[in-house]
C-alpha cells in the first residue's frame, strides 16, 4: 500500500469481477491504493489488467464486490446514488479517451454544465466556462458544437469541464489514445499544468509512454494486482 | 442546466425523428379536436332538435308518470285552457303549448290507414318548434288550425291523398265510443324518421276535441323556456303554481322523454372513447419506440451526464422534458392542422348519411370546441410522459460503466 499525505480517494482492499456468459473473470483482485492531493499518477498494464476498472471504482462509476473505496476519509460505499453523484459532481473530474462531450452543447455550454450542476448561476457558469476555455487555448471556439472541433480541441473542452468545478482528482481514461502526437504531447502539458497550479490530482489509465513519462507516479497492474508502485522524480 | 433546454437541442438535433414523432402526436390531437369537434355538434344538434321537438319540460297528470294510458286521455289534464294560462305566468316560462296524443284511422274513402296523431294549437306551435320546416308541401296548420290536417309523407302516399284533398279521421273518445270528423289536406310533413312518416298527422287542436268529444282537456303541456332560465327552478315553480291550482301534475324534464337522444350521446361516446383510446395506443407505441431508440442511441450520452454527476432523476427528467416538450410542440401543429381540416370540412358541404330510423342525412359541420382541445391537449402529454416514462427510467437507472462502454 502506498501512503500519501493527505489521500483523496482512496481503495481498500477492492475486488471486482465481471460475468462474461457463465464464467466470473476477476479484474481486480484485493487492491489497495491511495491517491493524494495534487498527483499525477499513471495506472499502467497491458489490457485486461484492470486498470479502466480500479479507475472506474475510484472515481465512484461502478461498484466493489468487496472492499471499499473511501473519498476524503469517509467510505463511499454506504453512499445513495444521489450522493454518489454529488460526490462526483463536487470532487471529480472525468476526461475520456473518446471526449464524450455533449454533442447539443457549445465548448462553452459543455464546461458550464457541471457548475450549473452544482448550482451555480448561468453568469458564473458561463464566466467560468470562457476562463478556462481560455486556459486550454480555446478562447475562439467557445460557441463552437463539438462535431467542429478537431480531437485535440474536444479533449481540450473536455479537460475545461473536468476542472470547472475545482476538483480534487481527474480520473483519465486513456486520454490521449485518439489523439496525434504533438495533439496528445499538449493535452498531457496542459494537465500537468492544472495539476502544478491548483493541486488537483490526475490519475491516468494509459498504456501512453508519454503518459508514463510524464507521470510522477506510475502503478503497474497486472492480472488485477499492483505489481508495482514507484514514484518518479 | 434545465432539462428541458437540453431536451429542447435534443430534439433540435434528431429533426427527422422529432418530426416523424410530432406529426404522430399533431395527428392524434387534430383527430381528438375534430372529433370532439364533431360529436359535441351533433349533441348540440341532437339537443336542440329534440328540445323544439318534447320542449324542455312537460306538465303532465301525476297519474301518467307510473302507468301508461289504456285509452286517449285516460290521464289528460282537465281545464287545460286555465292550467296554461297559470303556468304561462311562471317566470322563466317563454311559451306553452298544449297537446293530444291520440291514435285512429284516416280514411280517403275507400283505404283505411292507421296514424298517430297530435293535436296542437298551431300558431305557436310554429313558432316554438321546427314544425314549420318540416313541410313538403302545402302548408303548416294556420290560426286555430280549423278542420286542417297535416299527414306524413308516407301516411299521405298510403292514403293517396295530396294537399287540398279531404279526409276522414275515426279515434275511440275516452269513454270509449267511435267518433269520426272530416278534416282537409293542408300540407305534408316529412319527420325525418321513415316509420313515423308513415304514420304521423297533426291537427288543431280544436278539429281534435270534437273527435275526441273531451273539450278543454289536453295529454300534456309543452314548456319552453326563455334562454338562461334555470330548468329545475322553472319544474319547481311550475309544479307549486299549479297544485296550488287544484292540479295533481308532475313534470318531466326533456332528458327523460328523450331515450333516443340519450342512446345516441351514448353511442357517440363509446365510439369517441374507443378510438380515443386506440389514438392513445398508436401514440403510446410509436412515442415508446422513438424513445427507447433515443436511450440506445444515447447511452453513452447518459454514461458521460451521469459521470460527470447528473443524478439519475436528472436524467429522467430530461427524457421526460423531451417526450412533453414533443407533445406541446405536436399539440400546436395539431391544432393548426385541425383548424385547417375544420375549415375544409365545413365548406365542404358534404352530406352525411342518415342515422338509425331517420330519412335524412345532415351537412357534415364541425365545430370549434374548446373542451375537446383541451382534452386533446392534456391526453397527448399524458400520453407522451407515459411513453417517456419508461425508456427514461431505464436510461436513469443504467449502469454508468455499461453506458459509457457502449458502442
Amino acid at each position: 500500500m502506498n501512503e500519501t499525505s493527505s489521500p483523496v480517494v482512496a481503495a481498500v482492499g477492492v475486488s471486482r469481477s465481471y460475468r462474461l456468459g457463465a464464467a466470473v473473470v476477476p479484474a481486480l483482485r484485493d487492491v489497495t491504493l491511495s491517491i493524494g492531493e495534487g498527483e499525477f499518477a499513471a495506472l499502467q498494464g497491458p489490457s485486461g489488467s484492470g486498470k479502466t476498472t480500479l479507475l472506474n471504482l475510484l472515481g465512484l462509476l461502478d461498484w466493489p464486490d468487496s472492499g471499499s473505496i473511501r473519498v476524503d476519509g469517509g467510505d463511499a460505499g454506504g453512499l445513495t446514488e444521489n450522493l454518489r453523484s454529488d460526490l462526483r459532481r463536487d470532487r471529480f473530474g472525468f476526461v475520456f479517451q473518446t471526449f464524450n462531450l455533449i454533442p447539443v452543447l457549445s465548448a462553452e455550454q459543455n464546461v458550464a454544465y457541471p457548475l450549473l450542476l452544482a448550482g451555480a448561476d448561468l453568469d458564473h457558469a458561463r464566466e467560468r466556462a470562457r476562463e478556462l476555455l481560455s486556459a486550454v487555448g480555446l478562447a475562439e471556439k467557445t460557441t463552437v458544437r463539438p462535431d467542429l472541433l478537431s480531437g485535440g480541441e474536444r479533449q481540450r473542452v473536455a479537460i475545461a469541464r473536468a476542472l470547472a468545478n475545482r476538483p480534487a482528482v481527474v480520473f483519465a481514461d486513456e486520454p490521449t489514445a485518439n489523439l496525434d502526437s504533438k495533439t496528445a504531447e499538449e493535452i498531457l502539458d496542459l494537465m500537468r499544468t492544472a495539476s502544478d497550479s491548483s493541486r488537483i490530482a490526475f490519475l491516468f489509465a494509459t498504456h501512453d509512454p508519454r503518459v508514463v513519462a510524464r507521470a510522477r507516479r506510475v502503478i503497474e497492474l497486472h492480472d488485477g494486482r499492483i505489481e508495482s508502485d514507484r514514484r518518479v522524480a | 442546466m434545465n432539462p428541458f433546454a437540453l431536451a429542447l437541442r435534443n430534439l433540435a438535433r434528431q429533426r427527422r425523428r422529432t418530426g416523424l414523432l410530432a406529426a404522430v402526436v399533431a395527428f392524434g390531437f387534430a383527430a381528438f379536436a375534430l372529433a370532439g369537434g364533431f360529436i359535441a355538434q351533433s349533441f348540440e344538434g341532437l339537443k336542440e332538435g329534440t328540445i323544439r321537438s318534447v320542449g324542455q319540460l312537460q306538465i303532465v297528470d301525476r297519474r301518467a308518470i307510473a302507468r301508461n294510458e289504456e285509452t286517449t286521455l285516460e290521464f289528460g289534464l282537465h281545464d287545460a285552457a286555465r292550467a296554461r294560462g297559470i303556468a304561462a305566468r311562471v317566470p322563466g316560462v317563454s311559451s306553452v303549448l298544449p297537446r293530444i296524443d291520440f291514435v285512429g284511422l284516416a280514411t280517403n274513402g275507400s283505404k283505411s290507414v292507421p296514424f298517430l296523431g297530435v293535436a296542437v294549437d298551431p300558431e305557436p306551435e310554429a313558432a316554438a318548434t321546427y314544425a314549420r320546416e318540416l313541410i313538403t308541401a302545402g302548408s303548416f296548420l294556420s290560426g286555430g288550425g280549423g278542420d286542417g290536417v297535416l299527414l306524413g309523407t308516407g301516411l299521405a302516399s298510403a292514403l293517396g291523398v295530396k294537399v287540398g284533398d279531404r279526409v276522414t279521421l275515426m279515434s275511440t273518445t275516452p269513454d270509449g265510443s267511435l267518433n269520426a270528423v272530416d278534416g282537409i289536406v293542408v300540407g305534408l310533413a316529412d319527420v325525418r324518421i321513415k316509420e313515423l312518416n308513415d304514420r304521423y298527422l297533426a291537427a288543431g287542436i280544436g278539429l281534435v276535441w270534437r273527435l275526441l268529444q273531451s273539450p278543454e282537456m289536453v295529454s300534456k303541456l309543452v314548456v319552453f323556456l326563455s334562454p338562461g332560465a334555470n330548468e329545475n327552478a322553472v319544474a319547481r315553480a311550475l309544479e307549486d303554481a299549479l297544485r296550488k291550482a287544484g292540479y295533481d301534475v308532475a313534470i318531466r324534464h326533456w332528458r327523460e322523454l328523450a331515450t333516443f337522444y340519450e342512446q345516441v350521446k351514448l353511442l357517440y361516446i363509446g365510439i369517441f372513447g374507443f378510438v380515443g383510446a386506440v389514438l392513445v395506443i398508436i401514440v403510446i407505441l410509436s412515442a415508446a419506440i422513438v424513445m427507447t431508440m433515443a436511450v440506445s442511441e444515447r447511452t453513452r450520452e447518459i454514461g458521460t451526464l451521469r459521470a460527470i454527476g447528473t443524478r439519475p432523476a436528472g436524467v429522467l427528467k430530461m427524457f421526460l422534458a423531451e417526450g412533453i416538450a414533443l407533445a406541446f410542440a405536436g399539440c400546436v401543429a395539431g391544432m393548426l392542422f385541425a383548424l385547417v381540416i375544420r375549415a375544409a370540412l365545413n365548406a365542404s358541404g358534404i352530406i352525411l348519411p342518415p342515422p338509425p330510423g331517420a330519412t335524412h342525412g345532415m351537412p357534415i359541420h364541425v365545430r370549434f370546441y374548446p373542451l375537446a382541445y383541451a382534452a386533446g391537449l392534456v391526453a397527448m402529454v399524458l400520453t407522451m410522459a407515459i411513453a417517456s416514462y419508461f425508456p427514461a427510467r431505464r436510461a436513469s437507472r443504467m449502469s454508468i460503466v455499461e453506458a459509457l462502454a457502449h458502442i
